[in-house]
């Protein structure tokens, strides 16, 4: 176990100032990428007829692109984004490891794989039919997790759970490409929603999964402050009079709202959960509720931006938002890791 | 490696060389009784994009790795033993109407020990594709490599045809499918209409097709023009929906699975109809993996059937 030293006095002072101006700029930030969002893509329109379409005037295609594709999107991405910061927060807070990210529950592995058993059985194909097998998924495996992990003595505790993710997360994992492999047509009809995409989800997928959301986003406010007191271990943890199994549940549940729906929405984007937390925590310190906040709002960000870059890189065509996180997330990650201070957990 | 502990395994393996010679001794004795013409056991050097092979004249046990292999093979009338499939769910494609032809492995990862059951005499495969396993090919039969599947289909039939000992029979298939487009042209009214193939990948991707693709070397050669986009190779360019009217043409065709199910028009176009009057479904096992003669004879009907509804 750590010695928890008392931080000096001037430093969280000096966080706590930054937070007001913080957030503020964050909200900037984030209706400055909304706005990006919808007026930037892989189709050049100028920006008085983006204008006129969201106004409902001007001509048919700007209104098919802006009101039809980049709209929806926009929407999918600031949903899924703060779903993934906000499950990315917790599986770090949680696991009191800092390169934890929702998939470790295994929760892409087990979206993946229901998606391409509908896919190769089923004969789905489409996105908007492959979101609920998906979320179905995902649930179904994070429950065998917790159960896995949870057997044997004593409650689930987070270095079992971690374990028994990777390890189911390989299992099905290594059954997707099995099934994939030898069906190389499901394989072209996962790709778009293997690779991690926000287009095409229109509202009737997105609408019915806001609850679910809504409901990890608030579970995980509840469950901050038991997350700052479990940060100084079970025992101090308990004679604060935290529930520590009751925690955990609360967190693993929220985690599978949140990471399960987003990964049904969008497909496994990576690195948004593990990177934003990070961020979060270097600039504003250990305080959940704080790192939970400007998660909410630093990872739409990311994943706006990311998807507007996707749009213009290669276009006429576009590049699917995972693989932009994908490339913007591993050179982060090695920045991070090198930091002289890295942003630890305590 | 010390030679004591690899002499049990040298002992089992020639004792089940034994055994498989033993076998194939019945069997040809079981044969013997309807005697088949003697196969013809010479053989002439073709020229691939691996060097030059000596291959049997006349190859009885075919194994083929790529769709325009299959298709020009089965149109000589030489049904392959094995081929790898686009799909191992969907199998030899059913258009070509042969049975028989067993499944080994998928086109990008054919399964080796699939083919060397089938003791073949030939191999035909693709250097772009399979390039990593043509010494393994190589040591199970003679192994003939097209170029690349991106190199014009009627340039790679021909040297299939040499490697099956027909180049006449092939320069025929490819001068049969020319003179029909010629007919086409001549009979229907097609002068200064254009015309574009998509291929809906995923939702991010609509995928056309060019004047050297396979189907768009197929529009064009019946005299409908393909607009100019900006082609990988000329074979393909792909667009984002944001960028559909890019697609629009007099006509257009849209590949699917199903071509009776129109749900399977890409939202792109299904939300902008109007600007996309005449759209046609297509069937994508031969418009898009026909490539060969009897694909472009399939690709070639489903033109004139719908220019003969244009009439």
């Amino acid at each position: 176990m750590r010695t928890v030293l008392p931080k000096p006095e001037t430093s969280i002072r000096a966080r706590h100032q930054r937070l007001l101006p913080g957030l503020l700029i964050l909200i900037a930030l984030l209706l400055f990428s909304t706005l990006l969002s919808l007026a930037v893509g892989s189709n050049g329109l100028p920006l008085n007829v983006v204008f006129d379409a969201l106004r409902g005037d001007g001509e048919a295609e700007a209104q098919y692109v802006v009101g039809d594709l980049r709209l929806p999107r926009t929407v999918t991405g600031l949903v899924v984004g703060a779903a993934l910061g906000v499950a990315g927060a917790l599986m770090q807070a949680f696991t009191r490891n800092p390169l934890a990210d929702p998939g470790i529950l295994g929760v892409n592995a087990g979206a993946a794989f229901a998606v391409a058993c509908g896919v190769a059985f089923l004969g789905l194909q489409g996105v908007t039919s492959f979101v609920w097998l998906a979320f179905l998924g995902a649930f179904t495996v994070t429950v065998a997790v917790y159960l896995i992990g949870s057997s044997g003595r004593g409650a689930a505790d987070p270095i079992r759970l971690t374990l028994a993710g990777v390890a189911l997360g390989a299992v099905f994992s290594g059954m997707t490409t099995g099934l994939t492999l030898s069906n190389p047509d499901a394989f072209d009809h996962m790709r778009s929603w293997n690779a991690g995409s926000l287009l095409g989800r229109g509202y009737e997928v997105l609408l019915p999964m806001l609850p679910f959301i809504g409901l990890g986003i608030v579970l995980a406010f509840f469950v901050a402050p038991g997350l700052n007191a479990l940060a100084l271990g079970n025992d101090i943890a308990r004679s604060q009079g935290a529930n520590i199994a009751v925690i955990r549940i609360v967190v693993i549940l929220a985690v599978t709202l949140l990471a399960g729906t987003s990964t049904a929405l969008a497909g496994p984007i990576s690195f948004i959960g593990l990177m934003v937390p990070h961020v979060a925590r270097w600039i504003f310190g250990l305080d959940q509720r704080v790192i939970l906040g400007v998660s909410i709002l630093l990872a739409p960000i990311i994943v706006l931006l990311a998807d507007v870059l996707g749009r213009v890189l290669i276009a006429p065509a576009e590049i699917p938002v995972g693989i932009v996180t994908a490339f913007i997330g591993a050179p982060v990650l090695i920045l991070l890791a090198r930091r002289r201070k890295a942003s630890t957990l305590s | 490696m010390r030679t004591s502990t690899s002499h049990p395994i040298l002992a089992m393996t020639s004792a089940s060389a034994a055994l498989v010679l033993a076998l194939s001794g019945c069997s040809a004795e079981g044969t013997e009784a309807t005697p088949e013409p003697a196969a013809d056991s010479s053989t002439h050097p073709v020229e691939h994009a691996r060097g030059t092979t000596e291959v049997p004249n006349d190859p009885q046990s075919v194994v083929v790795l790529e769709p325009v292999e299959l298709d020009t093979a089965v149109a000589l009338g030489v049904t392959p033993v094995g081929a790898a499939v686009a799909s191992n769910v969907a199998g030899i494609p059913e258009y070509l109407g042969v049975e028989g032809v067993e499944p080994v492995g998928t086109v990008p990862e054919p399964d080796l020990e699939a083919i060397a059951a089938l003791e073949p005499d030939l191999i035909l495969g693709t250097d772009s594709r399979h390039s990593k396993f043509y010494d393994q090919l190589e040591s199970i039969a003679p192994t003939v490599f097209m170029e690349t599947q991106a190199d014009p289909w009627q340039e790679n039939m021909l040297l299939i045809g040499e490697a099956l000992n027909q180049q006449e029979e092939s320069q025929q298939l490819v001068d049969g499918f020319n003179e029909r487009c010629e007919e086409i042209r001549d009979e229907y009214d097609v002068d200064g209409k254009t015309a574009n193939l998509i291929r809906p990948r995923d939702e991010t991707t609509l995928s056309l097709y060019g004047p050297t693709s396979f189907a768009g070397g197929a529009l064009e050669c019946v005299g409908l023009s393909i607009p100019e986009q900006d082609w990988e190779d000329g074979l393909q360019a792909d667009i984002s929906p944001e960028n559909v009217r890019e697609a629009e043409a007099d006509y257009v065709f849209v590949t699917t699975d199903d071509v009776a199910d129109e749900s399977t028009v890409p939202a792109a176009i299904s939300e902008n109809i109007s600007q996309f009057p005449s759209l046609t479904l297509v069937d994508t096992s031969y418009w898009v993996s026909g490539v060969g003669p009897l694909g472009g004879e399939e690709v070639l009907d489903d033109i004139e059937e719908f220019l003969e509804a244009q009439q």
